[in-house]
């Protein structure tokens, strides 16, 4: 029987590769994402669960899936010319994909599928960070966090559930990781952005107000909070926390054993081992 | 809800290179076809991106607009033209 063995959440803001190419890894940025990566090594994961928000460049506007599964053997990114990214091909688990699109609908979450598509620096960017290697297959599950109206984090949270429930029934004794992409406070190009800034964190006590449940492992509270009002509030991007609430939905109410802020920015860095995974 | 014409015209700017070319050239004639209302058109046309905001655009999807320099844009011209949208939220 599959299991999870570690949920890891990243941000993803596409200026961090150049910053960190030129800043260096003794930089606060690749330190972080150091942090993540070493954890992720030593939790040895079969395969990787993906939450993200797709930023455009892997679908349109037409149609604009609410949720949906890439399934295929590999895909490659980035393909919104990300700075300091190079062309990476990634592995994608296609048997796994299949099997959580099918168990998905029988749950009652009706996917949208994608058979070709290619991946933005929302997935990159993590990636890139941690596992550059590119040599864990992923499962990409898109999730519009970005473009109103978006998902309840509620339905976000269960679908997490349903997929640790499909993961447990993969064939093969598999370490499964769940990764999530995204912001928590985060504005780019919109109004809620500092006053002269073109993008940046409007919400900072928001964003600490995640991390903090989150500490605390209190994840029915989190989703409680994360109404989409609120969300809103906290910038254009914001919508992305809900990679993270599905990611929870999938690990459980654990406390994390890693997760550092970048308060200013909106965000955070976190790792979570599982029971049955490989602690420290 | 015609906020999805506005977004399809920022999304093919940074995605089409022959409609991002024609918005160059012409934007006028580039838009006629979308379904936008007035109020979207005579902004866009100016390169207004508050009042797009305002009236629901999004502006990762509008950033394309000063990424590309269309409209009269740039980063800086941007944030001018956003800085109403941004006093107006600020104040509500």
């Amino acid at each position: 029987m599959a299991r999870i063995v570690a949920g890891l959440g990243l941000p993803h803001s596409p200026g961090y590769p150049a910053l960190v190419a030129r800043e260096g890894p003794t930089s606060e940025t690749a330190q972080l994402y150091q942090e993540v990566a070493r954890r992720l090594d030593a939790a040895r994961p079969d395969l990787m669960v993906v939450f993200d928000s797709d930023h455009l460049n892997t679908f349109s506007l037409n149609p604009l899936p609410t949720l949906c599964i890439g399934v295929t053997n590999q895909t490659a990114g980035p393909n919104d010319g990300t700075p300091g990214v190079p062309q990476y091909i990634v592995p994608v688990a296609e048997e796994a994909a299949t099997d959580l699109l099918r168990f998905g609908l029988q749950a009652g979450f009706d996917f949208a599928t994608t058979y070709e598509f290619t991946l933005d620096h929302s997935i990159m960017v993590p990636l890139h960070f941690v596992r550059p290697q590119m040599d864990i297959p992923i499962v990409p599950i898109f999730i519009n966090g970005i473009v109103p109206p978006i998902p309840l984090a509620q339905r976000c949270h269960a679908l997490g559930q349903i997929v640790r429930q499909a993961v447990e029934t993969l064939p093969g004794d598999l370490s499964v990781a769940i990764l999530a992409s995204g912001d928590f406070s985060n504005d780019v190009g919109g109004m809620l952005a500092p006053l002269d800034e073109y993008s940046g964190s409007p919400d900072v006590a928001w964003a600490q107000h995640v991390v903090d449940l989150m500490r605390a492992g209190t994840v029915n509270q989190l989703v409680r909070a994360a109404t989409t009002p609120r969300m809103a509030r906290a910038g254009n991007v914001a919508g992305e926390l809900l990679n993270w609430i599905a990611m929870l939905g999938a690990i459980g109410d654990q406390r994390p054993e890693f997760l550092e802020p970048q308060a200013d920015e909106g965000h955070a860095y976190g790792f979570w081992y599982l029971d049955g995974g490989r602690h420290r | 809800m015609s906020t999805y014409a506005v977004h399809k015209v920022c999304w093919l700017v940074h995605h089409d290179p022959e409609f991002r070319e024609r918005m160059r050239q012409d934007p006028a004639t580039a838009i006629a076809d979308f379904r936008l209302t007035d109020e979207e058109q005579t902004a866009l046309l100016a390169g207004d991106v508050g009042s797009l905001a305002l009236m629901g655009a999004h502006g990762y999807l509008l950033g394309f607009l000063q990424r590309y320099r269309l409209l009269g844009l740039d980063r800086d011209r941007y944030l001018e033209h956003m800085r109403p949208a941004k006093l107006r939220a600020r104040s509500e």
